[in-house]
């Protein structure tokens, strides 16, 4: 997949500081179990469009060295939150991209693993974007066939791979 | 003429005890037992007392190695199939307790008696004919398998169907009938008959859900189908011709938010005495448990040859069943006096028990 936009300088979208309370970086909400449930995420930071795009933006691409909002694969404009209702939108850098089932399989896992049980996310590709919109989004949003593919060690080590540095949330290091 | 009476949805019992999501119920067809399967990989079985207070009373590991994703009692309620996740299905039976009793819930442990195999991936579902004499399995090779069930858990395959273009998510049989009905990720459901010479085939695709359909549930006198979907809707299919097999649909109910992930159609507790058609139990995604009863339509001229849809009216509903969780299923228990009861699953790891009952 050559000739990929490849920018050096990712854009920051939040217009918040970024600056987070210490002892919130140290209990990152990622981690494998599920955290005290809602009083930290809704803590001083509520679980809005930018909290929830700050918990992808540093998800890895699984073949190239950038973070998804690096690519501009995720976006805060492209995150929707209704209530309980989580919609993300997300676009792949090229129309065939083989990926796309893994990135969004990955935006998901994130945010299964950060957000309050109480969330139900919707992960769609960015109408127009990919050959095979609605397979893959059909897939993605198959809560049975998301459970098995977790339960697939090597596609799970995979996505693992792609976690391993979402919890920088826009930071470089 | 008196006004319907209005009915509510108690619960009855919260039994927790699955470490990850609960899939699946299966009430025992003869015994006062519950099953409950989950993705933790175990079953857990509970039982009940005429006055329906549930204790749990054990546990199978099963030894599957992925999630178990649902489950399905024989007639004779001594047997207990689970499909899994790991492409297997397992076949169970209770090793006797020296007690002959066959309607008790003493008995020894659980014990795998046949394992089968052939899906290529997942089992999604599993199913038991009205006679007990065929097993069917389905999984997401898109394949439905057909068994014979002999004795000493001896298991034939009778045919591999392979008519759906994707997913199979759900088998059941027809009540009365060796009709099977499947549904599937490609948004269709097939209904499967065999010739006269044992052959299975497919004679029907019904057409309609504009997504995902992951439940089916015959009507008790086996006249309609109803399926639940991704699309969330639930859709009522009626035979129209007996000679012909063939099914249209009648009625499409909105309502729910999210995905339906099961329905359940029972005898129900009637008041319109012979003209009901029972009740049916649907829930999804969006945590709800709705339930409507069904009555014959008004007029009908001959019997099975209209399409008329049946008198419906929505009688009770409940929202956050599970809390914020989704309910994964939900399941009329079958035994006579407890035809009220309704079981559901959900991803709280819990299953709960209700009551629906005249306000």
């Amino acid at each position: 997949m050559a000739g990929e936009i490849f920018n050096p300088n990712p854009t920051i979208f939040s217009t918040k500081p970024t600056v987070r309370k210490s002892d919130l970086e140290k209990q990152s909400l990622w981690i494998n179990e599920k955290v005290v449930q809602d009083d930290n995420a809704d803590g001083p930071d509520p679980i809005d469009q930018d909290e929830i795009f700050d918990l992808i933006r540093s998800i890895d691409d699984p073949e190239h060295p950038n973070t998804l909002e690096e690519l501009r694969v995720v976006s805060a404009p492209q995150v929707n939150v209704n209530g309980n209702h989580v919609l993300v939108e997300f676009t792949p850098t090229i129309p065939h991209c083989g990926m796309s089932t893994l990135i969004g399989l990955s935006i998901r896992v994130r945010l299964l693993r950060s957000l309050p049980d109480r969330y139900k996310v919707d992960i769609l590709l960015e109408p127009g974007s990919h050959q095979s919109e609605h397979a893959v989004n059909k897939q993605l949003n198959d809560k049975e066939r998301v459970a098995a593919a977790l339960e697939n060690p090597a596609l799970l080590e995979s996505v693992e791979q792609c976690l391993s540095g979402a919890g920088r949330r826009g930071h470089s290091e | 003429m008196a006004p319907p009476p209005s009915y509510t949805i108690s619960p009855l019992a919260v039994l927790p005890g699955h470490t990850e999501r609960a899939w699946h119920i299966a009430w025992n067809p003869t015994r006062p037992l519950l099953a409950s399967c989950s993705a933790d990989k175990t079953v857990r079985m509970y039982a009940y007392t005429p006055a329906c207070k549930f204790t749990h009373v054990s546990t199978i590991a099963t030894g599957h190695t992925k999630a178990v994703r649902a489950l399905a009692w024989a007639l004779s309620g001594r047997t207990l199939a689970t499909a899994s996740f790991d492409s297997n299905i397992g076949v169970w039976e209770q090793e006797p307790n020296g007690e002959a009793d066959g309607e008790g819930t003493e008995g020894g442990e659980w014990e795998c008696a046949s394992q089968l195999e052939g899906h290529e991936t997942e089992c999604k579902s599993v199913a038991y004919s009205s006679t007990g004499t065929l097993l069917a399995s389905c999984s997401r090779d898109k394949t439905v398998w057909i068994w014979e069930v002999h004795p000493d858990a001896d298991f034939e395959c009778m045919g591999v169907l392979m008519d759906h273009s994707q997913d199979v998510k759900c088998v059941v049989w027809h009540p009365t009938e060796e009709i099977l009905a499947s549904a599937s990720y490609d948004d269709t459901i097939k209904l499967y008959i065999d010739d006269p010479s044992d052959d299975w085939f497919c004679f029907a695709t019904l057409t309609g859900h504009t997504s995902t359909v992951w439940s089916l549930a015959f009507s008790p006198d086996g006249r309609y189908l109803a399926s639940g979907s991704d699309d969330r809707t639930v859709r009522v299919w009626k035979r129209v011709s007996a000679q012909e097999l063939r099914w249209e649909c009648v009625l499409v109910l909105d309502g729910h938010e999210r995905s339906v992930y099961s329905v359940s159609w029972s005898v129900g507790v009637a008041e319109e005495g012979n003209k009901s058609l029972g009740w049916l139990a649907s829930t999804g995604g969006d945590g709800a448990i709705r339930v409507w009863a069904f009555s014959e339509p008004e007029g009908e001229e001959m019997a099975g040859s209209s399409i008329a849809p049946p008198e419906h009216r929505l009688i009770a509903s409940i929202g956050s069943a599970h809390g914020v969780y989704d309910v994964n299923a939900v399941a009329w228990c079958p035994r006579d006096g407890h035809t009220d009861l309704l079981a559901s699953a959900g991803d709280d790891g819990a299953t709960r028990v209700w009551r629906v009952g005249v306000a």
